[in-house]
């Protein structure tokens, strides 16, 4: 397209076909080429946090199940592991195994289910629903263990509240046999297709030295390969004890280029080892019982002594997960921070999405995974108008607050 | 005089009814069709005379940075020309209604009215959405004639060089068989345009993988993101013509067959087993150029769709085309 | 085929049966009270829902009798869901509110609240008598 052609506006969002959820992205556009774009997060904010400030520990983990609809395990985790570590809560094996088995199997659906909006925003609707009928398997499988198909509820302060049992194993092995035959079609379907070679290979490319300097996490930064995977670098629950290693888009390509392309390779290879994790843990599984302390009257006491701060952080199936708690003796935290995966991801589309074109937009945003209501943690709203804060707008309110809190 | 207009007026209204109601069942069976593909069960066949029927209650709206003359006229034009397309093609065994005024060149310039009132409509509708889709969709169009432009020229070519009289009516077309004309490097030439002609459908109906003017994902529904109610009715209805134009256009040329000419009928019951057999190929064709076509492939970005159009398609129809013109030249087949 | 995979695929899928669940009724009736009303007189088949597992998390039940009116429930529940009645030392649930976590469940020293495997409990009443239990 020729420079001399005059650049014009588009927006998309906050509510569009392409976006699963509200954000506002501006585009300048020249013919078909992104020449610049802006966005503007902050369309979702629910005040989680407020809300989680005025519950226990024990009741703000079933909170925390609801910030993500897909990665409820993964927010659950973060934050028990971050109140035990305050409280001092010393978690069984067991119950590591089982969060282990739930995360992996969480990470089974939510890569399905991305793959399945990714092939749709490709236009490929006969993937977006093979991806998702063969999601419901991990889907049904969750339900049987946690007892619901999301909000699992089963991650609570000091373990598990249901334990895998011996005769739930046979119906576990079953669908990871069926996963074995549907991973190998779904590597076939997605990564031989020509047309979905075409629009991916080389679109939305990230470099690795991008990767690190975005501070990107996840798949996005391991398609870009940027070696950081938290349950290798800082292991929590049983995966200390397992024998994996880190996905990079090279095993299945040969080369890492951090495009869309290698995102779904990815992704998809992910799925496959999370088949194999799980399997570990089913084999290495160690008896006993999966909650710290049966008696919630216990867990709240505990909970309310428990002085200090600590942070929790997981590999949710979008990339890292972080979760700050403040304890102060007393019923509720002090302080509760969630800073989900999309947070540290969605800078990287500014240089991602630079100079693609239109038709790609859809699948250049969707290739981060992103999840607006988990990251959206402020939305500033002041006689009637939303407006934006620059850094020095939220240097002085503290400043200001400082001031107000020391009586000067 | 007046019973010719009569009769003028009746079989014009008879094609657009013919048209819409087959058009829009034949949309129905390519949803059950796709759906049964992917898996799902469907919506009923139905579908589509509820859909329309759904539009036609809502409002009418025209955004306020349209021009509203084009922007209302635009989905008329469409429907008007999409029934007229079908004014020059036969059903069945029944011969086109018009036939002897125009030939199977125009219709090649019928099929571009119903996009070009699109774009104009897009263009009318002042939205930047609406706008890009407009700009995909011209170059779409002139993406895909010429591949459609080899396919028919080559074959009313060769029924020239078969020595028929008027080679390019619809009714000499439809009436002849091409495949028993061409020799053996023919039929390869046929095979190869009439595989062209099955790409050019999806184009042609704006369905995955070209439907980049409209694209829901990117652009929201590209063109047509303004329209609503009634004009948006319209333009359903002139997509649900065009179906039946482009599957026609298909039968016509590639599988003219009848059963009457092969089994002794009385005039009546040969027209209504003819028109059942027709009513099956363009099913068939439906199924394997926009029900297959759309649910196994990725939607094109729109440089693909022009590379794809241009130089592969291209090719190939051009190569149809020179296996066409050899068989003819070696005197294969039937030469005059 | 190498080059578009998903035509074998695809074509495949079309001589096998849709994996839906199916709705109960086959597409959108007319009338979808009149469906009902046949429905429950056993003119019509609906197409019976999905089998929920053993551990199914639905709408809470409550033993009245058996509580002891500790208020654990109430401090375990993260939607507030869950009333303190002083004058008869019981509870009274919103099942509108509920989050269906079960944690009350747990915590009840007595064990006199359940989950049930019922579902289908869509209103548009949040006050209406099936969405309290007391």
């Amino acid at each position: 397209m020729s420079d001399s052609k005059p650049s014009y506006n588009i927006p998309i969002g906050p509510i569009h076909p392409a976006l699963k959820e509200p954000i506002l992205f501006t585009f300048k556009i020249n013919g078909e080429v992104v020449e610049d774009l802006d966005f503007a997060p902050g369309k979702v904010h629910r005040g989680i946090e407020w809300m989680g400030m005025r519950r226990n520990p024990v009741q703000i983990a079933h909170l925390c199940d609801r910030i993500c609809g897909i990665c409820g395990v993964s927010h659950t985790l973060a934050f028990c592991r971050a109140v035990e570590q305050i409280a001092e809560i010393e978690v069984p094996e067991r119950a590591h195994y089982v969060r282990t088995i739930v995360a992996e199997l969480e990470r089974i659906q939510s890569h399905l289910l991305w793959a399945g909006v990714a092939a749709h925003e490709l236009g490929f609707d006969t993937l977006f629903h093979l991806a998702w009928r063969v999601r419901e398997d991990a889907m049904d499988l969750l339900e049987l263990i946690t007892g619901n198909r999301v909000n699992y509820g089963i991650v609570q302060v000091g373990g598990v509240r249901r334990d895998i049992t011996e005769d739930q194993f046979p119906k576990v092995e079953k669908t990871l046999a069926a996963y074995e035959d549907i991973t190998k079609k779904l590597l076939k379907l997605f990564l031989e297709d020509t047309s979905i070679k075409v629009r991916c290979r080389d679109t939305g490319l990230m470099t690795r030295k991008q990767a690190l300097e975005l501070c990107t996490v996840g798949p996005t930064a391991r398609a870009s390969g940027l070696e950081m995977d938290v349950r290798l670098d800082a292991p929590y629950a049983a995966y200390g004890d397992l024998d994996f290693t880190m996905v990079l888009p090279d095993q299945y390509a040969g080369e890492i280029r951090g495009d869309v392309y290698d995102r779904i390779v990815v992704r998809l290879l992910e799925v496959v080892q999370s088949m194999s994790i799980i399997r570990q843990c089913i084999d290495n599984m160690p008896p006993g019982v999966v909650m710290w302390e049966q008696k919630y009257a216990k867990i709240l006491a505990t909970c309310k002594k428990a002085e200090g701060e600590a942070f929790g952080r997981v590999e949710a199936p979008r990339g890292e997960c972080f979760h700050f708690v403040r304890m102060n003796k007393s019923e509720s935290p002090e302080a509760w921070k969630v800073k989900a995966s999309t947070y540290s991801n969605q800078m990287s589309w500014l240089t991602m999405l630079k100079n693609e074109q239109i038709a790609d937009i859809p699948i250049i945003v969707a290739s981060i995974d992103p999840c607006m209501s988990c990251t959206d943690r402020v939305a500033v709203i002041g006689n009637g108008t939303s407006g934006i804060l620059t850094k020095q707008d939220l240097h002085r309110l503290s400043v200001e607050k400082t001031r107000r809190i020391q009586g000067c | 005089m007046l019973t010719a207009v009569m009769a003028a007026v009746v079989g014009c209204i008879g094609i657009a009814v013919y048209g819409i109601v087959f058009g829009l069942f034949l949309q129905g069976i390519d949803r059950k069709f796709a759906a049964r593909m992917q898996a799902r069960v469907g919506p009923p066949i139905r579908q589509p005379f509820i859909d329309i029927g759904k539009l036609l209650c809502k409002d009418n709206v025209v955004p306020e940075g349209a021009l509203g003359v084009v922007f209302n006229a635009a989905p008329l034009i469409a429907l008007a020309a999409s029934v007229t397309i079908l004014l020059y093609l036969p059903v069945g065994s029944i011969m086109p209604l018009l036939g002897e005024w125009g030939d199977i060149v125009l219709i090649m310039y019928l099929l571009t009215v119903p996009a070009l009132a699109m774009v104009a409509g897009g263009f009318a509708s002042g939205s930047p959405y609406a706008t890009v889709g407009s700009q995909r969709e011209m170059v779409t169009m002139i993406a895909y004639e010429f591949p459609l432009a080899i396919a028919i020229i080559a074959i009313a070519w060769r029924l020239s060089v078969a020595g028929i009289a008027d080679p390019f009516l619809i009714s000499t077309i439809a009436q002849t068989s091409v495949w028993s004309i061409a020799g053996p490097f023919g039929w390869l030439g046929l095979l190869l345009l009439l595989l062209v002609l099955a790409w050019v459908t999806p184009a042609e109906l704006s369905r995955v993988p070209c439907d980049t003017p409209e694209a829901e994902t990117e652009l929201a529904g590209g063109l047509l993101v303004e329209y609503s109610g009634r004009n948006l009715a319209l333009f359903s209805l002139s997509a649900a013509v065009k179906t039946v134009a482009m599957a026609t256009l298909a039968v016509v040329l590639f599988l003219p067959w009848n059963p009457s000419w092969y089994i002794a009928m009385a005039p009546t019951t040969a027209i209504v087993a003819d028109a059942l057999f027709f009513i099956i190929k363009v099913v068939l064709v439906v199924f394997f150029s926009v029900s297959v076509i759309r649910v196994m492939m990725a939607r094109l970005r729109i440089n693909h769709l022009v590379t794809l159009y241009w130089k592969y398609l291209g090719i190939v129809g051009l190569a149809g085309l020179v296996l066409i013109v050899l068989d003819a030249m070696l005197g294969m087949g039937v030469v005059a | 085929m190498s080059l578009l995979p998903a035509i074998p695929e695809v074509l495949r899928q079309f001589l096998k049966k849709p994996a839906t669940n199916l709705f109960p009724a086959k597409y959108l009736p007319p009338s979808v009270t009149e469906f009902l009303q046949k429905a429950a007189a056993g003119e019509v088949a609906v197409h019976p829902p999905v089998e929920t597992p053993v551990k199914f998390r639905g709408k809470i039940t409550y033993d009245r009798d058996a509580c002891i009116g500790c208020k654990l429930c109430t401090r375990v529940c993260p939607a507030h869901a869950i009333e303190f009645l002083p004058e008869t030392k019981t509870v009274r649930i919103y099942v509108t509110q509920c989050i269906f976590c079960a944690q009350c469940n747990d915590a009840c020293p007595v064990s006199c609240l359940h989950m049930s495997g019922e579902f289908m409990i869509a209103t548009e009443n949040r006050y209406s008598e099936e969405m309290i239990v007391e």
